[in-house]
């Protein structure tokens, strides 16, 4: 393919800025966030002191909590960085150009796209270091230079982000490659298995039970690791159960709907409960941090007014706000992802949305079904994965997580914020819905 | 003397510097099935979209005379007063047919009666019936992924026929069809409507189609360069 329709073919469309601009905004966060999150971990990762390990090791699980999200964020961007391309290309491929050639277009659009993004996100990383600076550590803020990555870390987080956008191009594209005609056909639901009910709820029995004798039988570093790793493992299973849940929920909804909006949202998600997990996903699982964060400040609240030493005060304080910055993180990039997923939606069904218009469909119709097809998978997920980390939880501290209200509290903010913040973002969306309404 | 159901005068659009319509003057009358054709950019999807109520012009006036009530002045109407019109009195077949994936065929159907307030249980019941009516007997249930083009297009007719559309308005609804299923599919179209005593305005490239309605309209340049009552 030669430069002239290269330029051609990367030229934006006219009226299509938007399809343009939005995935390079995504890619922007998407890259802010990894640098600042590991930005913030390798402050750690620096201390040699004895005391080190049990920071690192707690930056650690943090960081692999955040991940989650943080993967369900990026590969939104890069679904919705391939929304733009697919049209063109079939007709490329109609054309006579090669598959080999549409391969090259649609990676060099992607990391364009994507390069761009991760740029801006650079500069964000960079404005947002002095503000984490000033989070406080053993009783000191931690400081820009220990926050900010070298640039290296930052090329190679930005390598990471190129990689990932032109990976997924490569994935999305598979199907124009293979056939020209490309017509994208949804003949089945995808099927969620009631088998994930039972391996969950098999796995959090056992998670219970480790957790009631380790703390018996061990120390309490080896406990700290434990639990974690059985965290982590909860998670997992959470993400197992996730989609099964949403499908039954839904499918009582579907029996009991009697407006169109419900009619629409259930079969949404019966759609495709996976995809709807993965866009809420994110909040099932800070609200199940949230549990284990609300018992741990309710837990170091007792602690505080026990005979402890300054440096296992320090380390309780400096834990609880490991857990605060960890719970923001993940919020962020739960509510950027379903910003991006929703926008990905709107631009993927933009005919679909502009014939309901003619149909005379209302827009409220279409938006409150969109908005009740996020909502209610959220609270089902949100309730539930906090009901099922209060089960884990309450052998560990007993009546803590009642009888404290701090703790009772901070779960119910953090919990209530992580819905505000996902609600927000739905109507974040709004103007975009509104465009493929809007009359041609 | 028949009273025209739609009646255009002096219909004027521009689209920034492309004159779309150029003063279109134009009667279809109850019980008709008028073809409007046209070479790409002559203005005739421009023209069904402001006699359907879709796009406002920028001059001109289009009536709409329902059977029962007062003639309503569409070009008159603010936008969501044309969009309830639409939803009401009208009926809607695209060429891609453009059916809610996510629904399956009775629930694409009767959605459009659920928005104006029918009962699920109703619309469903309803919607069941013009499937049926319309060859699609125990396909309720599939999702639109699961129908072949011509019984989606089917689907999207047995939508327009859902809600009682007095006139229904057809963009290329055999465009992406074969022969075969092209001729079915017009079969289908004109048993529910004309046959029913209703009124179909279908825009198309195809003389076939065109040649099956009762009227032609021919548009070039934005204007009606004559029509003809077909044999």
């Amino acid at each position: 393919m030669n430069r002239t329709v290269l330029a051609l073919l990367l030229r934006p469309a006219p009226g299509q800025n938007s399809v343009l601009v939005l995935p390079v905004v995504a890619f922007g966060i998407v890259t802010t966030l990894v640098l600042t999150v590991v930005g913030g971990a390798q402050a750690f990762w620096r201390w040699t002191d004895p005391e080190a390990a049990l920071y690192q090791a707690l930056a650690a699980i943090a960081l692999v909590l955040l991940v989650v999200p943080l993967m369900s964020l990026g590969g939104a961007a890069a679904r919705l960085s391939a929304r733009r391309r697919d049209e063109r290309l079939s007709t490329l491929r109609l054309l006579g150009v090669s598959p080999a050639g549409v391969t090259f277009a649609t990676v060099a659009e992607s990391v364009l796209v994507a390069g761009a993004g991760a740029i801006a996100g650079v500069l964000g990383h960079i404005a947002l270091s002095p503000l984490i600076g000033l989070i406080p550590f053993r009783g000191e803020a931690l400081g820009v230079g220990a926050v900010l990555l070298p640039p290296w870390g930052m090329l190679a987080v930005v390598g990471g982000v190129l990689v990932l956008a032109a990976a997924s191009a490569v994935i999305g594209l598979r199907r124009v490659v293979i056939s020209p005609l490309g017509v994208r056909t949804r003949t089945e639901p995808s099927k969620v298995h009631w088998i994930r009910a039972v391996i969950a709820v098999g796995a959090i029995a056992v998670s219970f039970a480790l957790i009631k004798v380790f703390p018996a039988v061990a120390e309490l570093f080896v406990t700290i690791i434990v639990v974690a790793l059985l965290f982590a493992a909860c998670l997992a299973v959470l993400n197992l159960m996730g989609p099964w849940v949403l499908k039954v929920s839904a499918s009582r909804q579907l029996k009991r709907a009697e407006t169109p909006e419900r009619l629409l949202a259930s079969r949404i998600v019966l759609d495709s409960p996976k995809a709807a997990w993965r866009q809420v996903g994110g909040i099932a699982m800070a609200s199940f941090m949230a549990v284990f964060a609300g018992t741990g400040v309710a837990l170091l609240d007792t602690l505080s007014g026990a005979d402890l030493s300054a440096a296992d005060l320090a380390l309780a304080d400096d834990i609880r706000t490991g857990l605060i910055i960890t719970l923001i993180g993940s919020f962020l990039m739960v509510a950027a992802s379903v910003g991006v997923n929703q926008a990905s939606d709107v631009l993927d069904q933009r005919e679909l949305h502009r014939s309901l218009h003619h149909l005379g469909v209302p827009l409220e119709t279409v938006d409150r079904a969109r908005r009740r097809a996020i909502m209610s998978p959220l609270l089902v997920t949100a309730i539930g994965s906090a009901l099922v980390a209060a089960v884990l939880v309450f052998p560990l501290v007993g009546l803590a997580l009642i009888t404290a209200p701090v703790s009772v509290f901070t779960i119910a903010l953090v919990v209530a914020v992580g819905i505000g913040v996902v609600w927000a973002s739905t109507w974040a969306t709004r103007p975009l819905l509104r465009g493929a309404f809007r009359t041609a | 003397m028949n009273i025209p159901v739609i009646e255009a005068h002096a219909l004027i659009k521009n689209f920034g510097t492309t004159r779309a319509l150029a003063g279109v003057d134009l009667a279809i009358h109850r019980g008709e099935s008028v073809a409007i054709m046209g070479a790409s950019g002559s203005g005739k999807t421009t023209l069904l979209h402001v006699l359907a109520g879709i796009t406002a012009p920028d001059a001109g006036s289009a009536v709409f005379r329902p059977a029962e009530g007062a003639a309503i002045e569409v070009t008159a109407l603010g936008e969501s007063a044309r969009s309830r019109l639409r939803r009401e009195r009208f009926g809607f077949v695209f060429q891609q047919g453009l059916l809610i994936p996510e629904l399956t065929a009775v629930e694409n159907v009767a959605l459009a009666s659920m928005i104006n307030g029918v009962r699920r249980q109703d619309a469903v019941q309803h919607a069941a019936s013009w499937l049926a009516a319309l060859g699609l007997s125990g396909m309720e249930d599939r999702r639109i992924g699961e129908l072949s083009g011509g019984q989606a297009q089917r689907v999207a007719i047995a939508r327009a026929q859902a809600t009682g559309a007095e006139v229904v308005f057809a963009d290329e609804p055999t465009g992406a069809l074969d022969s075969r299923t092209s001729a079915e599919v017009m079969d289908a179209l004109l048993w529910s409507t004309t046959g029913q005593g209703r009124t179909l305005v279908v825009v198309t490239h195809d003389a076939d189609v065109a040649a099956r309605c009762t009227h032609t309209i021919a548009v070039r340049d934005g204007r009606i360069l004559g029509s003809a009552v077909n044999a």
